[in-house]
């Protein structure tokens, strides 16, 4: 047994016919690390003032430190933070909900789960179009309210786009992540959560302590790895923003793009930089999913 | 401690009948054995029991008390299931303190209650570990605990040693029996290993295709079957169809004296279990019996089994004698008293 599982062993670190694994992922790294690599590096130089069609060579952190010594960036980050960490928040608790009544209803209604995968089949660009002909002063829902009588004019209307809060970015990003994370959800609730649950009821738990001692923490790893993914996105995202956002404070990504595509080359170090501070942060979060996705298979919970 | 009656249920899911006309009566204390093949319907039983399911029709009583209508958390049952379904984010003393949490129990009585519940199940020193470092063994014993803990009046059992290895099982069954011996806890367990039901249970249900075939002791299941299904699913693999009168049942292989006196000489199944056959493996050695040659034979390790063809009627044998070659003539002997005639009406051969 010991010398079966040796071989094996020794076969997935060799690859396959004696040629080592190395090699054969090489194609796919090379492109990978060229690509993904080779643009980060030259993001990387860019940031750092090596710009030589502006006439830059000498690298320097004082992008860097300009973009953060700029109190407007720190309100743009605030914005960023607040727009990811509430939609996130709203898409993670709908999700928790409507994953426990599609577990309970998918048996029965089938296409009530076909439906609701629908929105991850629907670009980010085309959801922020609809919700800005949904709820902009003109849109669907104001004319809707004007005929019914509830306001007198479309301008009396809420400011639900472009707004001081961001309800049209927001309700963007929580239309189009519940599907996600409520499918996350799903698969381990089918996998592991029946089970436990059924053991709770025999252990004598009730529906709500059920809920909270059992469902949730059986959810967790894969809620906060999906809600992780879900913030990383919409932390970097750019295009819903400058759809649905505010010219100030604008969001981080919305920022970076503006300064890398102004006029004044002498700007694009800093659009550089701001991305890649995105890039950081965008990268923690995604190391801490992987993290709790890791413990929660290590525990026996399948995400 | 408390008994358990099934009375008239039938479980049907959608319009398929998985459980039909079930009764099954287990008095306090009992370790009792639901047993038959997979599919038969017996998890199904234990899940109506347990509240996870309900049944179609019929009564389930607990200490006399019907609880159809109960929620599973308001029974006064605890269900081990297949797999330990520990759960995962929790040690092995939240684990087993799990139920008495629930339940309401204060902080100081569920320690005691788990200390005493570690030592009973051999996981002392264990209570702090997380249940991923557990053998699969141990995770089984943890899932027996923490149903234990809470000393429900009917604990039920759904294979909980189908997934250990053969030893582990066999350390697990001992284990079960001195808790259970000990504790005194009406237990029904599902299983469809018919050598842990016998060494296990005081008494067994054998259900086959949703319907109970027959109840009683062990002894009862395997010496005196009810049905040739019932022979036949405790390894029984010699049927007779013939007649009986006069003590004797005339079939194919000749006239074989039996002990069951009536008969009216209606055609009859008659059935002997292949280790009750004595075989001779000299030929001229004892004298009667039947004559026969070996066909085919399987080594099993305490015994031989094998096929002696009897004219044209192969007889299933098994025996402690020596190795049997090919060929070999040899002579059976068929004990009257090992020999079991069925009634007329279960004679389904």
């Amino acid at each position: 047994m010991d010398r079966a599982e040796t071989g094996v062993d020794a076969r997935t670190r060799r690859g396959t016919g004696g040629m080592p694994l190395a090699m054969l992922l090489l194609p796919a790294l090379a492109v990978t690390v060229l690509l993904f690599g080779g643009g980060l590096a030259l993001g990387v130089l860019q940031a750092l003032g090596y710009l030589p069609g502006a006439g830059l060579t000498r690298l320097t952190g004082a992008h860097f430190i300009r973009v953060l010594s700029d109190p407007d960036f720190f309100l743009s980050f605030g914005i960023t933070l607040y727009v990811s960490v509430v939609s996130t928040l709203l898409a993670a608790g709908i999700s928790v909900i409507a994953a426990l009544v599609l577990d309970r209803l998918a048996g029965q209604y089938r296409p009530v789960h076909f439906i609701f995968q629908l929105p991850l089949t629907v670009p980010h660009l085309v959801i922020a179009v609809a919700v800005m002909f949904l709820l902009a002063p003109a849109g669907l829902l104001a004319r809707i309210a004007v005929a019914v009588g509830l306001i007198q004019t479309p301008a009396e209307f809420p400011l639900l786009v472009n707004d001081r809060w961001s309800v049209g970015i927001i309700l963007t990003y929580v239309w189009k992540e519940i599907p996600f994370i409520t499918l996350m959800l799903l698969a381990v609730l089918r996998n592991t959560g029946r089970d436990l649950i059924d053991v709770g009821r025999t252990l004598k738990a009730s529906a709500w302590q059920r809920f909270r001692h059992i469902t949730l923490p059986t959810l967790f790893p894969a809620l906060g790895a999906a809600s992780l993914i879900v913030f990383a996105y919409t932390f970097g995202a750019f295009e819903v923003p400058y759809l649905l956002g505010r010219t100030h404070p604008m969001t981080l990504p919305v920022r970076a793009y503006k300064d890398y595509s102004d006029i004044d080359l002498m700007a694009r170090p800093e659009g550089i930089a701001t991305g890649l501070l995105i890039a950081l942060v965008v990268a923690a979060a995604v190391v801490i999913a992987q993290a709790l996705t890791r413990a929660a298979r290590r525990r026996g919970i399948v995400i | 401690m408390g008994s358990l009656v099934l009375k008239d249920l039938a479980i049907h899911y959608d319009r398929q009948v998985v459980v039909e006309d079930f009764n099954l009566a287990i008095g306090e204390g009992e370790m009792a054995a639901l047993l038959g093949p997979s599919g038969a319907g017996k998890t199904t039983i234990l899940k109506a029991v347990a509240g996870l399911l309900a049944p179609t029709r019929g009564d389930i009583l607990i200490d006399g008390r019907a609880v159809n209508t109960l929620p599973p958390e308001k029974r006064d049952v605890v269900m081990v299931f297949q797999k330990p379904l520990l759960f995962p984010f929790m040690n092995v003393a939240q684990n087993i303190a799990f139920g008495l949490k629930m339940r309401g129990d204060g902080s100081e009585r569920r320690r005691t209650a788990v200390s005493r519940i570690l030592e009973l199940t051999r996981l002392e020193g264990l209570g702090g570990r997380k249940v991923h470092a557990l053998s699969g063994g141990q995770q089984q014993r943890v899932a027996l605990a923490r149903a234990l803990v809470l000393e429900p009046a009917v604990l039920l059992m759904d294979e909980p040693l189908s997934n250990l290895d053969a030893n582990l099982r066999q350390e697990m069954r001992e284990l079960i029996l001195s808790i259970q011996s000990e504790l005194k806890i009406t237990t029904l367990f599902v299983t469809h290993d018919q050598s842990e039901a016998l060494m296990m249970a005081q008494r067994l249900a054998l259900l086959l295709g949703g319907r109970l075939r027959q109840a009683g002791t062990p002894q009862d299941l395997f010496h005196r079957p009810a049905d040739p299904e019932v022979a036949r699913f405790f390894g029984g693999g010699n049927f007779f169809k013939g007649r009986l009168q006069g003590g004797v049942f005339e079939c194919a292989l000749g006239r074989l004296p039996v002990s069951a006196a009536s008969g009216n000489g209606h055609v009859r199944t008659a059935t002997i279990r292949p280790e009750d056959i004595q075989l001779t493996l000299d030929a001229a050695g004892r004298p009667g019996g039947l004559a026969g040659r070996v066909v085919r034979t399987r080594f099993e390790g305490t015994a031989t089994r094998a096929w002696i063809e009897c004219d044209v009627h192969e007889v299933m044998v098994l025996t402690a004698a020596g190795e049997l070659t090919l060929g070999q003539e040899v002579r059976l002997h068929f004990p009257p008293e090992k020999i079991r005639v069925f009634p007329e009406d279960k004679a389904s051969e």
